[in-house]
């Protein structure tokens, strides 16, 4: 459990030293998410507490939110001035994401790996 | 008291927890999600003790501080699919890509064409990814993590929501083509809603929120690297 935790957290120190040193707008962790893949790629073995870890940190992701989501107390006025637009494009582009993702899917599915099935 | 850590820990968790459990009993609908409930309470909290915002963002830093190694145990669902990865390389990275491009640029464009200013552009852009990244990206862009978080949250709220009809519709039945759609456009909230409907739908959905958090944050940040 403490070896999965120690794993994560030089995973994100790492990945927070990249960002530094290259000035990259990809946040620390996300290049620390990449630097976790490379390490279980070139050290394979069963890792128990890694996934009961990062399954248990996963699964209450939201209430971690919760206290950015609450910064929106001294955004009023942006609110006020763009809610309903922000409103729309959420909207249309969660919709026009979902189609292409799923129509691109669909037919690379079947242009490249006709043969596989779920 | 009001200053104090442990109050705004406690509140917070206290309160979101009662929501979450209105949410199990709702059978986990999108729009009983906990954050889209005790958002407003603790605000109408700070509001009412007249505590700024800066001191309930410091006390409840414990909280804020686990979503960094959350973002990095992300790599846990890639590794597990990595065998299918392989396997589908090429329609995966298709697809990614399209969805990924048709997400900013549809969400920027529109509120580029009603005028908003850059902080608002930069919250939106990164709107399909999990809400942790969306905030670390919006706040690297000049964005607002706050609004970003809030938007993040809603577009997943939507995606749960219409997928299914909208997937129906369109004739779409192979749950791997479902679930990695509704992971790319709405992250762990679409991801939780694909794990109700097919473990395989769930397993592809978590793998399309994972990649996608990558590739939205590379593509913006090579974005921003060159404006």
């Amino acid at each position: 459990m403490l070896r999965a935790i120690l794993l994560l957290l030089s995973c994100q120190l790492a990945g927070e030293v990249i960002h530094r040193l290259t000035g990259l707008a990809l946040p620390g962790a996300v290049i620390g998410m990449v630097l976790l893949v490379g390490w279980l790629a070139l050290v394979p073995r069963e890792r128990p507490g890694l996934v009961a870890v990062s399954g248990w940190l996963t699964a209450h992701l939201a209430v971690m939110f919760v206290p950015a989501a609450v910064g929106l107390v001294d955004e009023g006025a942006v609110l006020s001035r763009y809610g309903l637009g922000l409103v729309a494009a959420t909207v249309v582009s969660t919709v026009l994401t979902l189609v292409v993702t799923a129509l691109v899917f669909r037919w690379a599915l079947l242009r490249f790996a006709p043969g596989d099935e779920a | 008291m009001l200053a104090a850590p442990l109050l705004w820990l406690t509140l917070t968790i206290g309160v979101f927890e009662l929501f979450d459990t209105a949410s199990r009993r709702s059978g986990r609908h999108p729009l009983f999600h906990p954050v889209l409930w005790s958002t407003p309470v603790l605000i109408g909290l700070l509001l009412a003790t007249g505590t700024p915002y800066a001191i309930y963002k410091a006390a409840t830093l414990p909280l804020s501080f686990l979503l960094g190694p959350a973002v990095v145990g992300l790599a846990v669902p890639i590794w597990a699919e990595r065998v299918r990865i392989r396997r589908l390389a090429v329609p995966i990275a298709l697809a990614l890509g399209a969805g990924a491009v048709t997400s900013i640029v549809s969400a920027v464009g529109i509120m580029a064409l009603l005028g908003a200013p850059h902080d608002i552009l930069a919250s939106i852009a990164p709107r399909a990814t999990t809400t942790p990244v969306a905030m670390a990206v919006a706040g690297q862009l000049g964005g607002i993590p706050a609004l970003a978080a809030v938007i993040v949250l809603f577009a997943g709220v939507v995606g749960a929501m219409i997928a299914t009809p909208l997937l129906d519709a369109l004739r779409l039945r192979d749950y791997r083509v479902r679930g990695f759609a509704l992971g790319v456009a709405a992250h762990g909230i679409g991801a939780a809603r694909a794990f109700q409907v097919d473990p395989v739908a769930g397993a592809m959905a978590s793998l399309g929120m994972a990649l996608n958090a990558v590739v939205t944050a590379a593509l913006l940040s090579v974005v921003a690297a060159f404006t």
